[in-house]
């Protein structure tokens, strides 16, 4: 038959009457603390874990001190303007500002992307330019926002300009004719 | 109901030993996938961008600035950045006169990897601390309101000035959220000012929003 050497189970038989057999030991371990033990060292790593890693937003500025030649003039009639201010408000205006105010609107995060797609669709892409003011008040995470809505709609060219006293004047109007509170 | 009593008792012990291997496989897991965050002087809020490219390691210099606009400088923990530290201690003593030791420009090499956020006349009184005291201590962050005494300038100087003008290959600023952009502006300035005209902001990821033309591209390009 098979190769079996020695196969021990059959010697057990035959042992005399005398000699005891010895009792078979459990081989089962208690796993229970060793369970606890993983899953609190789980518990541990995946508080300490830091899953979602930060990511890189390249920006170029343009050069301040740049010939005057060598900038890229906008033409006026594609330019948008967003402007940023407190409280996450927006408003834009497209093309140059009208002396009255009329063409400034006012807008928010969610809507100011559908604005842009727009002004991009009847826009030639050589003429769009998105000008992004800032006032004094809005914050960091507004600009990021408005540099990731450019990137978003993919625009090419854009530029982060400071806010001229006439638009200031005009955001102070509308948020001071506007409810508290409201958006 | 004879059938009932015949129910032999059966034992409570459960084998336990593929739960643990589920348990052990999943602790390996993360023991491979932790990377411990870097100690930070400042608690630093991101915003959020689409950008998917993941925050570069080596050869950083970093400008961070939190919400009250307190400014820090920090270098990578690696060769180039120990190097860049240096360079731009030396120089800043040498500049401003400080007078900073060989053991007082080593500490910034250290401090500048978790930041530094003092004002240059503060940073040989800083350099004095001890580790511990380094932790605890609260950094009035460089002073960039004023325009005229904008001294990440000094500190940009003096980075550009020791190593040559060989910019670091990754300049990243860290912002916080509710930073306001005057801070944000003067920062840029500095930059400006310095010739680094190209860096990268740190940012959490953000899903790109469906049916956006930045949405068509990146599918369009992965097709």
């Amino acid at each position: 038959m098979s190769a079996d050497v020695g196969a021990p189970e059959g010697g057990g038989h035959k042992k005399g009457p005398g000699v005891k057999k010895q009792a078979r030991r459990d081989t089962k371990v208690d796993m229970t603390p060793m369970v606890d033990l993983g899953f609190l060292l789980i518990t541990f790593f995946v508080f300490t874990t830091t899953m979602s890693t930060p990511k890189a937003f390249k920006l170029n500025v343009p050069d301040d001190t740049a010939k005057e030649e060598e900038k890229s003039e906008a033409k006026a009639s594609g330019a948008f303007t967003v402007l940023l201010s407190k409280d996450n408000n927006v408003f834009f205006y497209e093309g140059q500002l009208a002396s009255d105010g009329s063409n400034f609107k006012s807008s928010n995060f969610k809507e100011i992307r559908d604005e842009i797609l727009k002004k991009k669709a009847n826009t030639p892409e050589k003429d769009l330019v998105v000008i992004i003011k800032p006032d004094e008040t809005s914050v960091y995470k507004n600009i990021v926002d408005m540099l990731d809505e450019m990137q978003i709609a993919d625009i090419k060219r854009y530029a982060v300009v400071d806010i001229f006293p006439g638009e200031v004047e005009l955001i102070k109007a509308t948020q001071a004719s506007r409810p508290p509170g409201g958006n | 109901m004879s059938k009932l009593n015949k129910i032999a008792k059966k034992s409570t012990w459960v084998d336990m030993t593929a739960f643990v291997d589920v348990a052990f496989l999943i602790l390996s897991f993360f023991m491979l996938a932790t990377k411990f965050k870097p100690p930070e002087v400042v608690k630093i809020d991101n915003p959020k961008s689409v950008s998917s490219e993941n925050q570069p390691e080596k050869d950083v210099f970093k400008v961070s600035f939190d919400k009250d606009g307190k400014v820090f400088v920090s270098f990578s923990s690696d060769k180039e950045g120990k190097e860049k530290a240096q360079l731009t201690a030396e120089v800043l003593s040498r500049q401003k006169g400080l007078g900073l030791t060989p053991a007082e420009i080593s500490t910034f090499i250290k401090f500048s990897v978790g930041g530094i956020g003092v004002p240059v006349t503060q940073l040989k009184s800083f350099l004095a601390l001890s580790d511990a005291e380094y932790k605890s201590f609260i950094q009035p962050g460089i002073p960039v309101q004023d325009t005229l005494n904008n001294q990440l300038n000094d500190y940009l100087n003096a980075l550009l000035t020791g190593t040559g003008g060989r910019k670091p290959e990754n300049v990243m600023l860290n912002g916080d959220n509710a930073t306001k952009y005057p801070y944000f502006k003067n920062v840029l300035a500095a930059f400006k000012k310095n010739g680094i005209f190209s860096f990268k902001l740190i940012t959490a990821l953000e899903g790109i929003p469906a049916g956006t033309p930045l949405y068509k591209k990146r599918r369009d390009a992965s097709k």
